[in-house]
């Protein structure tokens, strides 16, 4: 084998190994984030299974007790958390998730659709502010004031979390 | 030669690999940079919304502690004065848009083109219209909601304007919701799954057996209705009776403006969605009613269904029975009838999941004796087994085409029809 096959042969492989090792640190640095799932203070629940998260979010369970009703909040298109969420618990693509509660309010099974929120910032105002209201947010920006809520018993960040 | 050549194939596969390697930083770097840019648009809100904040708080102070109700005047709104008062208070315009007005009208509205063509013999090709339909939905308080639905259809005199549903309903919780108006019977999957609105279904037309303006089935049902959940667990357990008029003595209409006898239908279903099987629905409902389609003829009428779907797309399943039992109340003569269907399709994962093909199949058998099929002179039910095979392209989130082949029979020893159909269905 000559220098030149040598160092070509060289190259190809050290530029496979980079390209491998780059694509397995930008999906882990994608996707080693949690979304956290968060109500409102005075709701009487701090742990769902992810079923149940689930059955809250597709507009099934309405009622947190008898005189509290559930708010949906849900972030608007592109959001990270918004697609963690169609991914996992909705298990739906954006025109099904639309489709789906266009069909949900025609069967009169809910007069209202989940509101939109733009940040989780605001995903954090509202939650505080809002009795009922559930919303996911990145685990990073869960602010004090809102209540924290285990799914499937695990909290972010905690092996075997569910919503990442 | 050789060493040429090789040397022209590593020079080759390194730019392809740097071709390869360079277009996927570049990927990410688009990504990265849409990344930022939402960062700094949400770090931009929130600056703004700050600001938003510590304006209010100054209005508050220069003009005294000014309540949300008096910035609303008298419209009712749900309870959000805790947080306004908490160290994280929201913007009140935040607040505003996120809270629920009382009584907040949304019209949703549902459209269709149809084209049909068929070997049937008397059947004239075109196209049509179809249905214009008006959903309404409004919540009324936290607890009371209004639903309406409006139907315009096309007829050769002017356009027939029909209630098809008009509820209001009270939800005590998610156990019991109680409600008055006209609904669509909750018998089998079809009729309470997609109403009038053609966008929402995957093929064109409804099965016969739930077809509108058909028999079969008791479509409409005018009276109360009660509704929830039943704690079962993983099983996700739901029931709805009701009580109610039943059929008119048009027998394919619902007494709107009264029973046409003083014998109240009542309908039972009972359904499961187990959350391990995300997508089953199991369900089976019982009807009763006492049919008076001519003076001095009555008949019992027991209606027994059962369905099975898989709402999901890759693949949807949907599959219903019925059995349909009338019994002479003067003869005690007892008739039987039975319809099913199956239906399934599959949303194709390629060209952006636009498009996806499907196949039912469908089947209707009523005795040649049936009276009460035959009341009026005219079969208003008649044997069936129909094939559709078709295609249903999503030009749009809002917005789909349909194309359909059909090849059925009606009645024993007729030939058999075939048809192609099309459709743009959408919802605005």
């Amino acid at each position: 084998m000559t220098t030149h096959q040598k160092f070509a042969s060289r190259a190809l492989i050290t530029g496979c190994l980079s390209l491998c090792l780059l694509q397995s640190l930008i999906a882990q640095s994608a996707g080693d984030v949690d979304v956290a799932v968060v109500v409102h203070p005075d709701t009487p629940v701090s742990n769902l299974t992810l079923a149940e998260v689930r059955k809250v979010f597709l507009g099934d369970r309405q009622y947190w007790s008898t005189d509290v009703p559930v708010v949906l909040l849900i972030r608007a298109p592109v959001a990270r958390e918004r697609n963690v969420v169609l991914k996992v618990i909705y298990q739906m693509s954006e025109s099904q998730f639309k489709q789906y509660w266009i069909a949900k309010i025609f069967r009169a099974e809910t007069a209202t659709a989940p509101k939109v929120v733009y940040s989780n910032d605001m995903a954090n105002e509202l939650v505080t502010a809002i009795p009922g209201a559930i919303a996911f947010i990145d685990a990073r920006d869960v602010r004090p004031g809102t209540k924290l809520i285990r799914v499937d018993g695990r909290l972010p960040k905690e092996q075997g979390y569910p919503l990442r | 030669m050789y060493t040429r050549l090789l040397l022209i194939f590593s020079l080759a596969s390194g730019t392809a690999l740097a071709q390869a390697t360079a277009s996927l930083p570049e990927q990410q770097e688009s990504v990265q940079s849409l990344i930022d840019r939402i960062q700094q648009l949400e770090k931009r809100i929130s600056e703004l919304e700050d600001h938003q904040r510590k304006q209010d708080a100054a209005r508050a102070a220069s003009t005294g502690l000014q309540t949300l109700t008096e910035i609303q005047g008298s419209q009712e709104k749900a309870t959000l004065a805790p947080g306004l008062h908490s160290e994280h208070a929201p913007s009140s315009t935040e607040v505003r848009e996120a809270e629920v007005h009382y009584p907040s009208l949304q019209i949703r509205g549902f459209g269709e083109v149809d084209f049909s063509a068929t070997n049937d013999k008397g059947s004239v090709s075109g196209f049509n219209l179809g249905q214009l339909v008006l959903h309404l939905a409004s919540p009324l308080s936290k607890k009371v909601g209004y639903f309406g639905e409006l139907s315009f259809t096309a007829r050769p005199t002017g356009y027939d304007v029909q209630v098809e549903r008009t509820i209001i309903r009270y939800d005590y919780n998610d156990y019991f919701k109680i409600s008055f108006g006209k609904y669509h019977t909750p018998i089998g999957y079809w009729n309470t799954a997609f109403h009038h609105g053609a966008w929402l279904q995957t093929t064109i037309s409804r099965p016969e057996m739930v077809k509108f303006g058909g028999s079969f089935i008791p479509v409409h049902f005018v009276g109360l209705q009660a509704e929830g959940s039943l704690p079962s667990g993983g099983l996700g357990l739901g029931y709805s009776v009701g009580l109610g008029n039943g059929r008119s003595s048009i027998l394919s209409k619902a007494g709107d403006s009264g029973d046409s006898n003083d014998n109240r239908a009542w309908v039972a279903s009972v359904f499961a969605r187990p959350t391990r099987f995300y997508g089953l629905q199991l369900g089976g409902s019982v009807y009763g009613d006492k049919l008076s389609p001519d003076p001095g003829r009555n008949f019992g009428e027991w209606i027994t269904a059962a369905d099975v779907v898989w709402t999901k797309e890759r693949p949807e399943f949907l599959s219903e029975f019925a059995n349909v039992h009338h019994r002479d109340l003067r003869t005690s003569q007892t008739f039987n009838s039975q319809a099913f269907y199956v239906q399934l399709a599959y949303r194709l994962p390629w060209l952006e999941s636009k498009w996806k093909p499907y196949y039912r199949f469908e089947y209707i058998h009523r005795p040649a004796n049936e009276p009460v099929w035959d009341v009026s002179g005219l079969s208003s039910v008649t044997d069936l087994a129909s094939s559709t095979l078709g295609v249903r392209y999503d030009i749009t989130n809002y917005a789909a085409f349909k194309g359909e082949y059909r090849n059925n029979r009606t009645g024993a020893n007729e030939p058999r029809v075939n048809g192609a159909f099309f459709q743009t269905a959408f919802t605005f």
